[in-house]
C-alpha cells in the first residue's frame, strides 16, 4: 500500500475521487513558468561546490613560474593600473610580489597546471573546465559573495538556485527544488541566509538548507512522543478538517495548503533516507575520502549532493568556507585542500561512473581570487594575499561542459585578463543557458522592472559548452 | 502570473467602459514596451520619438509620418509598428526582451487613437481631490463613503456584494486586523449577545483603544523601515534601535497624526527644541544596514547609506521607485539622475558618517535614550555626584591648612601607583638597537581598554620607538608610543591599513635634553579620546588615523623600552611606565615631575605645576585625614556610579545635519565618479519645496505631508488598505510609477486620501472608517462564480480571506495557549529558534535563547539578525529587513506544514492549550475540543469537525495509553512546567488534538 492508498483509504467520509484530483492538482513537482526551459537543456540540475573566502588561484591553478623571478619586488603600476585595493593593503608601503610556495605540473591528457595541493583533483583534470579569468568589480567578501550568489552586490535579489528553481522548477515532488549545505568545519568569513534566498520571488523557491544532525530540514522530524503512524492519521485528520474549511470557504489556497501538508510528509519519509549515507557502499567512500564519514563535512556534503541529484532535486549549492588568507597562506591554505581536494573529485568519478556528469553541471569556485603581491608581513616562510576581482579562477564540469579544456588567460603577473574575460554574470548566464535557460528571459517583475539574475549584464560563454 | 490575470481582468471591466483612458488603458502598454527607448531616460533613446510626454509623440518621423494621428489609427506608425507581422518592423523589436503586444492591446491602442488620442498627466502627480460619492443602485448597502465606490464597480460589474459576515467570524477578523491577536470567548459572547445597533463599533473602539494595537500597526513598519538588530552585513554585529521600535508603538497607541509621524522620523532632530523623542524618531533613517567588513572602502558604503533612506523614502512616502534613477534616468517614470542625487542631498549632511562602522554597538551619531526610570535615576545619580562634588569643595580650604601643615614635615617620595602595569624606573642607555624587554603586562590591553603611557626620554635623534607593547614591525599590531620627526606619537594598532587610531602631537619635542611625555587613552574608542602631554601639560593633537574598530589581544608581545613597532631608541629613556587606566590631567603632572616629596615639600618659592600636583596628590593619598578621604572616595564612587549606569542606558542611532558635504551626481550610481554638483530638492515633476522652508530635511519632511503632495496621502491610505484586505487599492503599492498598476478603485483611492488629510492625518480614524465599512464586512466565502470573475478579490463583492502574517500565527498561538508575555517595548528577545543556525554561518557562540518570559513576547520583539533571520519568520514569508519592504507576500509551502507541526513553539503552545482544555473546558472530550475551538476561531466547531476532533482524541488517547513513554515526550516539549495534577496520557491526547486545531488552514487564516 501507497502512501497515497493510505491518505485516501484514511481519509473515510472524503470523496475517494475527489481527494485523488487534489492531490494531483496539487503536486508540485516540475513547477517552472510557461515557455521555459527556453531550448534543450544540456545539464539538468546543477551542483556548486562554492568556496567562500576567495581561494588563491596562484597556489592552485593559475601556474605562473615567472612570479619566481619577479619576487619580492614592488607590483608595478604598468600591472597595477591604478585599480582599487581593499583597505586592508591599500595603505600598505610595498606591495611584494610573492610567488606560489606550492609545486605545478602538468595532468591528464589536457595538460593542465595543477598545484600539488590537489592531487585528486589533478587525477581529474580531463572532466574539468577551468575558467582562468573569471572576474568581478567587487573586492570584499560580502559584496562579492552576493555578486556571485544574486547577481548583485546588494542584497534583495533572489539567489541563483531561487531564480532557477522559479525559471525550471524540480524534478520531484518528494524534495524541494533548491537545497543548501554548508560544512560544519568552523571558521572563516561568515556567510548570509541572502545568499540562498528569493528575495522578491515568492519565498518557495528559496533554497531549503540540509544540516547534518537529527533534523536535516529545519523541523523536519515529528517531536519526540509523536511516531510516524500518529502523523499520518493526524495529516488525514488534519486534510479531514481543511477539506471542511473548503467546503465552506470555497477557497483553492485550502487545497493547496492540504497538498503542501501531503509534500511535508513526504519530505519527511524522503530526506532522512537520502541523509543516511551509511549505507553506501565502501568503494564510494573511497571515492570521497573517509571525511565523507563524518555528517556535515564537506566531502559528506559532496556525497549526499549526489544523492539529491539522483533523485531530481534541481540546485544543490554547497558551501565551504575559510578559504581567506590574508596571512599564514602557506600553512591555512593546504588544509582547505585537504577538505575539498579529494571529495570535490570523487563527486565527478562517482558522477560519472553512474552515467550522470552528462547531464550535471558542477561548479567549484569562490567569490574571488588573490593579490599577486603579499599583504602584510613577507617574511620567509609566511605570507598572504588580499582579495583579487579582476582574474580568478574556477572550474567547470559536467552538463554540456567540454572536458578538459584551459579558458581564458592572464598576464604574467596573474593580474590582468590577457583573453577571454568572463564575468560572474557571464558565468551565470552560461549556467541558465546549460540549464535550457535564456539569462535575458528569465525576468521577474518587481517594483516597475524586470529583474533578472544578470542584472544588466551577462553573455553566455559558448566556447566552453560542447 | 496572477498579476497578470487580475491585471487583464481589471482591463476588461474598464474595457467594457466603451472610452478608453490613457492613463488606465494606454500608459501601461507604452511604459511597459516602448519606454525603455522612447522614454524619460535621455541616455537610452534611440531616437528623438518618445511616448512619455504627448510633444515627444509628435514629431514628424524619419519617413514624413506620424507615430500617433489623432482620430486616424490606419495612418499612426505606432499602429503599423506595433501590430506587423514582420520582425523586421515590429515593435517593441526582439532584441529589446519584450513580449509583442496582445491583440487586446493593439486594439487598445488602435481605439484611443480613433477616439481622439487624448493624453493625459500621470494620475499619481496630481493632487488627489474628494470625488463625489457615486451614484449605487442598492443605497441600503452602504455603510460609509468606501462601501459607494465599492459598490459602484461592483454593479458596473453586474456583481453583488457578499451578505454580512456573522459576528462570530467578524470579531475575530478584525480582532486580528487591529489588534494581531483573536478575541477571547468572552469578547465573543458579549459581541453576540450585544443588541445594540453600535454593537459592532463599540468592538472596534475597544480593540482601537488598546495598546495592541500600537503593537500590531508597528509591525509592518518595522518591516517598511527595515529595522534590526544587527548591522546586516558580513559579520553582521548587534545594534540596539529598539527605542525607535518603542517610539513607533507610542506613536500609533497615542494615535499620532500622519503628518507628525512622517515629520519626526524624517526630521525630528531639526525641529525647534526637539525633544529625545523627537529625536529618537529619526532613528528611522538609521535603520539601514551598516558595514564593518574589514579592507572595506568607507565612502562605497557611506553612499550606500544615503541611497538607502532616498530609496526607503521613496518607497514609504512617495509609492516610487526613485532608485531605479541612480544609475541613469528612470526609465519609465519622469525622474531623473539628477533627481535622485537632488534628494540624495537631503540625507548627505550627517557630519563624520562613516562608511565602516564599529560592528559592536552604535555608531554616530547616536543619543542615549533612558527610559523614564532610567531618566529619573540618572537625575538622582547626577544629583548624587552634584552632593558628593560639593561635599569635595566644601573640604578644600581644609585641605589646603592640613596639607601646608603635613609639608613641613612631609619626607620621602610618592608616585601615582593605581593602576601601574609597567614600571622601569633605571635611566637607561639606548644605541638605536638595544631594548630593555619585560613580559607582557598581566592586564588585557585591547581596543577598549584605557591606558596611559609615559616616560622620560633624552633623544639624540627624531625618530625613535620609545615603549611599546607589539609586535616587533612597524605595521605591527598593538600599543606603541614613538617619536617620529621630533613629535610625540601614540599607536592602537589592530591592522595597519584600516583599524586603529593614531595621534600625536602638533608641535616637536626638543633633542638632546630630558622631556617627560606621557599619553593616555579612555578606552572609549574614539581618537578624540587620547591626550598628550610633554612634561605634564596637556599640548594639541592631530589624530592621524581613527578607526579602532576591532578587538585583538597581543598576548604574546613583550613590553619594549627603547623599542616600538621594529623602530629603536637613540638617547637615553627613564621612568617609563604604562598604567591600565586612563590618567588625570593632574596625575599625568604629578608623574612628569623629578622632584621628591621632600624635595617639593622643602621648595619656598618656585614649585611647579606639575610639583603642586604631585605634593596634593600625595597628601590626598597618605596624610588626608579620614573625613577628607572619605569625601574623596564619595566623590570618585560617585562618578563611576553615575559613569557605569550611564554607559547601561540603551542608545538609539539618530540623523543628525550640518555636514555641509556637497553632493554631485554620481554617475553609473558609482560612489568614485562624481559628475555635476547638485543641490537638495525634490524632483521637478512635483510641486517644489515653498522658499519660506528650510532648504534641509526639515523641509523635505514638510513637503511630504504638505497639501499640494499628490503622493504621500495615496501611498499611505494604500497600504493601510492592503493590510485590511491583503491587496492594495494600488496592488503595486511600492510603485505609484507608470510601471504600477492602476488602481482598481481610483476615486475610492482619492477619496480616502483626501479623508486622511481632512481629519488631521488621524491614523486611528482611517483603520477605524476601513473596518467600519460594508465592503470590510462582508461575508469571505468564494463562490465558484465569483472565483472565476475575481480570484484576487480587487473587486471586493466578498469579505477578505488570507493566510495570516508571520507575526500574527504565533502570536496567537502563545495566545490561546496562555503561554504570551504582553509588556510593551524593551530590548528585543530570543525564543526558541533551532540550535547552530548562527554558528554554521558565521562560528562564534552563536544564539542564545531566552529563559522565561523571553520566550513568549510577541514576535514583533524577536530578535532580527538579518543575515541570518528567525527561520520561523522567513517560512512564513516574512521579509529579511535588508531593505525597505511594503509588499505583503503569501506563500503556501512544505517547510510551512513542518513548523506548524514539529517547531517546539507550536508543539509547546498545543500542550499548554491542552492543559487549559482539561482544566477549564469542562468534564468532556466533547465539551472540551469545542472549548479550545472556541479560544481560537471564536466559534464553537460544527458536527463535521467536532466528529473529525473527537475521533482524533480517542485514536491519540489510544495510542498514548498504550505508550506512556510517547505520552510523557509529547508533553514535555518547551521550557514551560507541566501543570500539577494532570494525566500524562491524557494531556497528550489532548496535545494532540490541540496541535491539530493549531495547524488548521482556518486557524491561520483570517476569515
Amino acid at each position: 500500500m501507497t502512501r497515497r492508498d493510505f491518505f485516501i483509504r484514511g481519509s473515510g467520509g472524503l470523496g475517494v475521487a475527489a481527494l485523488a484530483q487534489l492531490l494531483r492538482a496539487g503536486s508540485t513537482a516540475h513547477g517552472g513558468q510557461p515557455g521555459f526551459p527556453n531550448f534543450p537543456a544540456r545539464a539538468k540540475r546543477v551542483i556548486y561546490l562554492f568556496q567562500s573566502g576567495g581561494p588563491s588561484q596562484y597556489e592552485l591553478f593559475d601556474y605562473k613560474p615567472r612570479l619566481k623571478q619577479f619576487a619580492g619586488t614592488d607590483l608595478p603600476d604598468s600591472v597595477r593600473q591604478g585599480q582599487r585595493l581593499t583597505g586592508m593593503s591599500a595603505s600598505q608601503s610595498s606591495f611584494p610580489v610573492v610567488p606560489s610556495k606550492f609545486a605545478f605540473a602538468q595532468h591528464g591528457e589536457s595538460g593542465a597546471w595543477i598545484s600539488e595541493l590537489l592531487p585528486y583533483t589533478a587525477k581529474v583534470a580531463d572532466q574539468l573546465a577551468f575558467i582562468k579569468t573569471v572576474n568581478t568589480e567587487e573586492i570584499n567578501h560580502d559584496p562579492a559573495a552576493t555578486m556571485a550568489q544574486t547577481g548583485f552586490r546588494l542584497g534583495g535579489r533572489p539567489s541563483m538556485g531561487a531564480w532557477i528553481s522559479y525559471g525550471i522548477g524540480c524534478e520531484t515532488d518528494n524534495l524541494p527544488a533548491f537545497v543548501v549545505m554548508i560544512s560544519n568545519s568552523g571558521g572563516g568569513q561568515p556567510l548570509y541566509d541572502r545568499l540562498w534566498g528569493s528575495a522578491f520571488l515568492p519565498s518557495k523557491y528559496q533554497g531549503v538548507k540540509f544540516r547534518s544532525g537529527k533534523d536535516p530540514v529545519l523541523y523536519l522530524s515529528n517531536p519526540s512522543g509523536f511516531t510516524t503512524d500518529n502523523r499520518r492519521t493526524y495529516l488525514d485528520e488534519l486534510a479531514q478538517l481543511n477539506q471542511a474549511s473548503y467546503q465552506d470557504y470555497g477557497d483553492p489556497e485550502i487545497n493547496a495548503r492540504i497538498s503542501q501538508y501531503e509534500m511535508a510528509f513526504r519530505m519527511q519519509a524522503s530526506v532522512p533516507e537520502l541523509a543516511d549515507i551509511s549505507k553506501e557502499p565502501q568503494h564510494v567512500f573511497d571515492l570521497y575520502g573517509e571525511d565523507a564519514r563524518k555528517p556535515g563535512t564537506f566531502a559528506a556534503n559532496c556525497l549526499v549532493a549526489r544523492r539529491l541529484a539522483e533523485r531530481g532535486v534541481r540546485f544543490i549549492q554547497l558551501y565551504h568556507r575559510d578559504w581567506d588568507h590574508h596571512g599564514n597562506l602557506p600553512v591555512d591554505l593546504p588544509k582547505r585542500c585537504k577538505d575539498v581536494d579529494q571529495a570535490s573529485a570523487g563527486l565527478i568519478l562517482d558522477l560519472k561512473e553512474r552515467g550522470m556528469l552528462d547531464d550535471t553541471l558542477v561548479i567549484w569556485g569562490g567569490e574571488f581570487g588573490r593579490t599577486v603581491y603579499c599583504q602584510g608581513h613577507l617574511t620567509a616562510t609566511d605570507y598572504g594575499r588580499d582579495h583579487h576581482g579582476r582574474c580568478f579562477t574556477m572550474w567547470l564540469a559536467g552538463g554540456g561542459v567540454k572536458p578538459g579544456i584551459t579558458f581564458g588567460e592572464t598576464d604574467d603577473y596573474g593580474y590582468n585578463i590577457v583573453r577571454d574575460g568572463v564575468h560572474v554574470h557571464d558565468l551565470q548566464a552560461t549556467i541558465l543557458y546549460s540549464l535550457g535557460i535564456d539569462h535575458l528571459r528569465l525576468t521577474y517583475k518587481f517594483q516597475g522592472r524586470e529583474f533578472r539574475l544578470t542584472d544588466v549584464g551577462g553573455r553566455v560563454v559558448k566556447d566552453v559548452l560542447t | 502570473m496572477s498579476r497578470k490575470l487580475a491585471c487583464i481582468l481589471l482591463a476588461c471591466g474598464a474595457a467594457s467602459a466603451a472610452e478608453v483612458s490613457f492613463n488606465r488603458d494606454i500608459r501601461p502598454i507604452l511604459s511597459d514596451r516602448c519606454f525603455p527607448c522612447h522614454g524619460p531616460d535621455a541616455a537610452n533613446r534611440k531616437t528623438k520619438l518618445r511616448f512619455d510626454i504627448e510633444s515627444g509623440a509628435s514629431i514628424t518621423l524619419a519617413n514624413g509620418k506620424h507615430a500617433i494621428v489623432a482620430g486616424h489609427p490606419e495612418q499612426s506608425e505606432i499602429v503599423r509598428r506595433i501590430s506587423s507581422d514582420d520582425k523586421a518592423v515590429r515593435m517593441p523589436p526582439a532584441y529589446a526582451g519584450k513580449d509583442k503586444l496582445t491583440a487586446r492591446e493593439i486594439s487598445l491602442v488602435r481605439d484611443w487613437i480613433a477616439q481622439g488620442a487624448k493624453w493625459e498627466a500621470f494620475w499619481s502627480f496630481i493632487p488627489p481631490t474628494r470625488p463625489a460619492l457615486p451614484e449605487v443602485t442598492d443605497r441600503n448597502w452602504p455603510r460609509n463613503p468606501i462601501d459607494y465606490f465599492v459598490l459602484s464597480r461592483l454593479e458596473r460589474e453586474g456583481l453583488h456584494p457578499s451578505p454580512e459576515a456573522g459576528r462570530r467570524t467578524l470579531i475575530r477578523r478584525v480582532s486580528l486586523d487591529l489588534t494581531g491577536l483573536p478575541p477571547t470567548p468572552a469578547e465573543v459572547d458579549a459581541f453576540v449577545a450585544d443588541a445594540s445597533p453600535n454593537a459592532y463599533e463599540k468592538v472596534v473602539d475597544r480593540l482601537l483603544a488598546s495598546p495592541r494595537y500600537g503593537e500590531k500597526m508597528a509591525y509592518r513598519w518595522m518591516e517598511a523601515a527595515r529595522y534590526g538588530d544587527t548591522n546586516g552585513y558580513q559579520t553582521d554585529g548587534e545594534r540596539n534601535m529598539w527605542r525607535w521600535r518603542d517610539w513607533v508603538i507610542d506613536a500609533f497607541n497615542r494615535n499620532m497624526p500622519w503628518n507628525e509621524f512622517t515629520v519626526d522620523q524624517i526630521a525630528g532632530d531639526l525641529l525647534p527644541h526637539a525633544t529625545l523623542e523627537q529625536i529618537i524618531a529619526t532613528g528611522f533613517n538609521r535603520n539601514h544596514r551598516t558595514t564593518g567588513e574589514g579592507g572595506i572602502i568607507p565612502e562605497e558604503y557611506r553612499v550606500e547609506y544615503v541611497a538607502d533612506r532616498v530609496q526607503t523614502t521613496g518607497t514609504v512616502f512617495m509609492g516610487l521607485t526613485i532608485g531605479c534613477a541612480r544609475c541613469h534616468d528612470h526609465k519609465y517614470d519622469p525622474i531623473s539622475q539628477k533627481d535622485f542625487y537632488s534628494l540624495f542631498a537631503f540625507f548627505n549632511q550627517i557630519p563624520n558618517e562613516r562608511g565602516f562602522v564599529w560592528n559592536y554597538g552604535p555608531e554616530e551619531p547616536f543619543v542615549k535614550a533612558p527610559l523614564p526610570a532610567q531618566k529619573a535615576r540618572l537625575d538622582a545619580l547626577d544629583q548624587k555626584l552634584a552632593q558628593a562634588r560639593e561635599n569635595w569643595e566644601a573640604v578644600q580650604p581644609k585641605i589646603d591648612k592640613l596639607q601646608r601643615k603635613w609639608e613641613k614635615k612631609a619626607a620621602g617620595d610618592w608616585t601615582v601607583t593605581n593602576g601601574l602595569a609597567f614600571r622601569h624606573d633605571a635611566e637607561e642607555a639606548f644605541d638605536n638597537k638595544r631594548t630593555v624587554e619585560a613580559p607582557g603586562p598581566p592586564a588585557d590591553f585591547n581596543y577598549l581598554d584605557p591606558c596611559a603611557y609615559a616616560a622620560w626620554i633624552k633623544p639624540e635623534t627624531p625618530n625613535g620607538g620609545i615603549l611599546s607593547h607589539s609586535e616587533d614591525f612597524f605595521e605591527g599590531q598593538g600599543h606603541g608610543l614613538y617619536l617620529i620627526d621630533g613629535k610625540v606619537r601614540f599607536h592602537l594598532i589592530h591592522r595597519w591599513t584600516d583599524l586603529g587610531l593614531r595621534v600625536e602631537s602638533v608641535d616637536a619635542i626638543p633633542l638632546h635634553e630630558w622631556t617627560h611625555v606621557a599619553v593616555t587613552y579612555d578606552g572609549r574608542r574614539n581618537a578624540s579620546g587620547v591626550k598628550i602631554y610633554v612634561n605634564g601639560a596637556p599640548v594639541r593633537t592631530k589624530i592621524l588615523f581613527d578607526q579602532n574598530n576591532e578587538p585583538f589581544h597581543q598576548k604574546d608581545a613583550p613590553i619594549r623600552v627603547g623599542g616600538a613597532g621594529g623602530m629603536r631608541f637613540q638617547g637615553r629613556i627613564a621612568g617609563a611606565r604604562i598604567y591600565n587606566r586612563e590618567l588625570s590631567a593632574e596625575e599625568a603632572a604629578a608623574i612628569s615631575t623629578r622632584d621628591t616629596i621632600a624635595q617639593i615639600a622643602a621648595m619656598k618659592t618656585g614649585r611647579s605645576a606639575a610639583d603642586a600636583a604631585k605634593l596634593r596628590l600625595a597628601f590626598l593619598d597618605t596624610a588626608a585625614p579620614p573625613a577628607v578621604k572619605q569625601a574623596r572616595v564619595n566623590l570618585d564612587a560617585a562618578q563611576s556610579e553615575r559613569r557605569t549606569f550611564y554607559d547601561s542606558i540603551p542608545t538609539v542611532m539618530v540623523m543628525s545635519d550640518g555636514a555641509n558635504r556637497p553632493t554631485f551626481l554620481l554617475k553609473r550610481g558609482a560612489y568614485d565618479s562624481p559628475g555635476g554638483k547638485v543641490t537638495a530638492r525634490v524632483p521637478e515633476i512635483l510641486p517644489q519645496l515653498h522658499a519660506d522652508w528650510p532648504q534641509n530635511r526639515l523641509g523635505l519632511a514638510k513637503w511630504l505631508v504638505d497639501r499640494s503632495n499628490p503622493l504621500t496621502a495615496r501611498v499611505t491610505v494604500n497600504r493601510f488598505w492592503q493590510s485590511y484586505f491583503g491587496t492594495g487599492i494600488v496592488k503595486t503599492v511600492d510603485d505609484f510609477g507608470s510601471q504600477g498598476e492602476w488602481p482598481s478603485h481610483p476615486e475610492l483611492l482619492d477619496w480616502l486620501a483626501v479623508q486622511l488629510m481632512d481629519s488631521g492625518w488621524n491614523v486611528k480614524a482611517i483603520q477605524k472608517l476601513i473596518v467600519m465599512s460594508a465592503a470590510y464586512q462582508q461575508d469571505s466565502r468564494i463562490t465558484p462564480e465569483l472565483l472565476r470573475r475575481d480570484p484576487e478579490n480587487r473587486l471586493l463583492a466578498r469579505g477578505p480571506r488570507y493566510r495570516l502574517g508571520p507575526e500574527v500565527i504565533r502570536d496567537q498561538a502563545l495566545f490561546v495557549s496562555g503561554l504570551l508575555v504582553e509588556r510593551i517595548g524593551g530590548p528585543s528577545v530570543k525564543p526558541y529558534q533551532p540550535p547552530g543556525l548562527w554558528q554554521e554561518l558565521a562560528g562564534g557562540k552563536g544564539y542564545v535563547e531566552d529563559k522565561g518570559d523571553g520566550l513568549y513576547r510577541r514576535s514583533l520583539y524577536t530578535y532580527w539578525k538579518r543575515t541570518a533571520p528567525p527561520p520561523y519568520m522567513m517560512n512564513f514569508d516574512s521579509p529579511s529587513r535588508e531593505t525597505c519592504t511594503v509588499y505583503e507576500q503569501r506563500t503556501n509551502s512544505p517547510l510551512q506544514a513542518l513548523d506548524l507541526m514539529n517547531d517546539v513553539t507550536f508543539m509547546e503552545a498545543s500542550r499548554k492549550l491542552a492543559e487549559r482544555m482539561i482544566e477549564q473546558g469542562g468534564d468532556s472530550p466533547d465539551a472540551r475540543i469545542a472549548w479550545a475551538f472556541r479560544q481560537v476561531l471564536a466559534r464553537e466547531p460544527d458536527n463535521v469537525r467536532r466528529r473529525i476532533l473527537l475521533d482524533a482524541y480517542r485514536r491519540f488517547a489510544a495510542n498514548y495509553s498504550a505508550n506512556s513513554e510517547a505520552a510523557s515526550e509529547i508533553i514535555h516539549q518547551g521550557d514551560s512546567p507541566v501543570a500539577a495534577g494532570l494525566q500524562p496520557t491524557e494531556l497528550a491526547a489532548y496535545t494532540g488534538v490541540a496541535s491539530l486545531i493549531l495547524n488548521m488552514d482556518e486557524t491561520i487564516s483570517k476569515e
